[in-house]
């Protein structure tokens, strides 16, 4: 009798051990704290930001720096950094257009997607062959992409003229500023976290990024799970692109400029680690609903628009280093 | 007629560039035997042990397992020969969880529709139960391994590699860093891997470590096999000077 009693107490203390554990240790906590707080002051400062329309235009935003945001979480997570993102946005973007101008859009999309897992591919396969830091590579490319469309376009738009079809996939507003592009950042979300956190390939990214050496002993292809990460980025990237544009009904070579440190900012203010092995997509989600909020809630706030930088940065900073004493405490 | 050896090594050669690591180093391995892997620094000891758990090729030699010729160019082949390994840091990724950790490369899934998912409610009992076993006191298979001290770390890889049915287990300087009462855990855990029926390759080099629990010992020196010798035949001390001298005759060489 007093064994079983032992044990149940034993249990019950191992459960909410646990859990508390799992709170403490959850990386995306604080960063779903500091959006409660943000969300809060914004809301209390101009009472129309709490508005559906304007939470909707916001999550428009976000959705689209989201999209990059985790493809480049994934990348963080092996260790490595893809600086490309922003050029392989604003290429698949004119792409898209100018494909979907004469062919079928969705078709026109599943090239222009096609293209950007190449161009990822590429990536990954100059950073593990050669062993240059992935800053280097994704630079590189970041300018060799941004070049060529410039040169390429002369910097002149070109607009939409293509079927209905990959539009009404992702933008077309459905009432109240909804768009399916929401939804489908949503759907990302979800699917890229369970492969992150509840499949063997996440487990592998996991450990390429958290020791590379052990990763490999232990049987991992480490090599190919960071050419794969490399590979999402670039598609992720490539659908936002694509996403925007649809929104705007022109493309143009000088779109998503600097949008790569955005989202590492959003990626790293939701808990990922720069060095590698740590974060989650849950996290990365909420990282970049602070940055569309910030962007938009300072505006209404009355602030002018050059205010969003300087706030970003600052937040940046104090949440990584709140992220590192939380890391030091619980290792 | 003799047991055949369980592995076999035979003339391996290592080149790294233009550093010879390995030459023509032969090694037999026995059924249920402890192989004390002696050299000092440099001999090329985790040279040795690293072709035979696949991390990279000989440039040349030849494997025998049981008798048969293989090819290792992968760990993950050497381990489907049972051949098991516990590095000296490179076993258990810091910032990961235990119980992710131990099932790393090979980690249970379970079907939903076309998916496979983890199946941790396994991961987290089977881990727990290893590390019980293992006598590694942690509140849960989900803390971190940062968390767990040296000694913990080797007893739970070596639980590990017993776990997933080892034959041939390699530790390689499992002991450096120990405190005393975590070595003794150390020696804990190779008797019962011995008991269990695991051939154990030790590599270490200090004599000490290995002399209480070892069958048989092979020293290197500079890539060369230099001896071989079983229990009976040496005393701790004249294996250290072996091991020391680089040599066997017991005398340092003199102007080589």
């Amino acid at each position: 009798m007093a064994n079983e009693e032992n044990a149940r107490d034993r249990d019950q203390g191992s459960l909410a051990a646990r859990i508390t554990t799992r709170l403490r240790r959850n990386p995306a906590v604080g960063v779903i704290g500091a959006f409660l707080v943000l969300f809060v002051i914004f809301s209390s400062l101009n009472s129309s930001f709490l508005s559906v329309k304007n939470l909707t235009g916001i999550f428009t935003i976000v959705s689209e720096l989201g999209i990059v945001t985790i493809g480049i979480a994934f990348v963080m997570i092996t260790g490595e950094f893809d600086l490309s993102v922003s050029s392989v946005y604003a290429l698949s973007g004119f792409l898209f257009v100018t494909l979907a101008n004469q062919i079928n859009s969705l078709l026109a999309l599943f090239v222009t997607l096609a293209i950007a897992v190449a161009i990822g591919f590429i990536n990954g396969l100059i950073t593990v062959r050669v062993r240059l830091p992935s800053f280097i590579t994704t630079l590189g490319m970041q300018m060799f992409i941004r070049g060529i469309l410039l040169a390429v376009t002369g910097g002149a738009s070109v607009s939409y003229h293509g079927d209905r079809i990959v539009p009404a996939m992702f933008t077309n507003i459905v009432g109240q500023g909804f768009r399916p592009s929401h939804l489908w950042f949503i759907v990302i979300t979800v699917v890229f976290s369970l492969i992150l956190t509840r499949t063997r390939y996440g487990n592998w990214v996991y450990a390429t990024g958290g020791d590379r050496e052990v990763a490999r002993a232990m049987g991992v292809h480490v090599d190919r799970v960071k050419i794969q990460n490399f590979m999402i980025s670039a598609v992720l990237a490539a659908l936002s692109g694509c996403i925007v544009l649809t929104r705007f009904k022109i493309a143009n070579a000088a779109f998503g400029v600097g949008m790569e440190l955005e989202a590492i900012a959003a990626a790293v203010i939701g808990g990922t680690f720069l060095t590698g092995g740590y974060g989650t997509i849950i996290g990365a989600f909420f990282g970049a609903l602070i940055m569309g909020m910030m962007r938009t809630g300072l505006i209404m706030s009355g602030a002018p628009a050059y205010w969003y930088q300087a706030f970003v940065g600052a937040i940046l900073v104090i949440a990584a280093t709140i992220n590192l004493k939380l890391h030091r405490i619980e290792m | 007629m003799p047991e055949q050896p369980i592995v076999k090594m035979v003339n391996i050669s290592k080149r790294f560039g233009a550093v010879q690591a390995l030459d023509r180093v032969s090694l037999d391995v026995n059924e249920g035997e402890v192989l004390g892997l002696l050299g000092d620094n440099g001999a090329g000891k985790s040279t040795l042990i690293k072709i035979l758990a696949g991390i990279f090729p000989p440039t040349e030699g030849e494997i025998y397992f049981e008798g048969k010729p293989v090819r290792l160019s992968s760990p993950k082949e050497a381990r489907e020969l049972g051949i098991e390994t516990v590095h000296q840091k490179l076993s258990l990724v810091d910032i990961m969880t235990i119980s992710r950790n131990f099932f790393l490369g090979r980690e249970p899934v379970k079907k939903i529709g076309p998916f496979s998912f983890l199946d941790k409610r396994k991961m987290d009992e089977e881990c727990r139960k290893v590390v019980t076993q293992v006598g590694v006191r942690v509140r849960d298979p989900n803390e971190y391994v940062s968390i767990l001290s040296g000694g913990e770390r080797q007893a739970i890889s070596i639980g590990r590699a017993m776990y997933f049915g080892a034959r041939i287990l390699i530790l390689d300087e499992p002991m450096t860093a120990l405190s005393v009462r975590e070595q003794r855990t150390v020696i804990e855990e190779v008797k019962n891997a011995k008991a269990a029926g695991a051939a154990i390759i030790f590599i270490t080099h200090n004599v000490y470590h290995v002399y209480p629990v070892a069958d048989r010992f092979v020293i290197l020196d500079k890539g060369k096999k230099i001896g071989e010798v079983t229990k009976a035949e040496v005393t701790a001390e004249e294996l250290t000077e072996i091991v020391a001298a680089g040599s066997m005759t017991g005398e340092p060489e003199i102007g080589s």
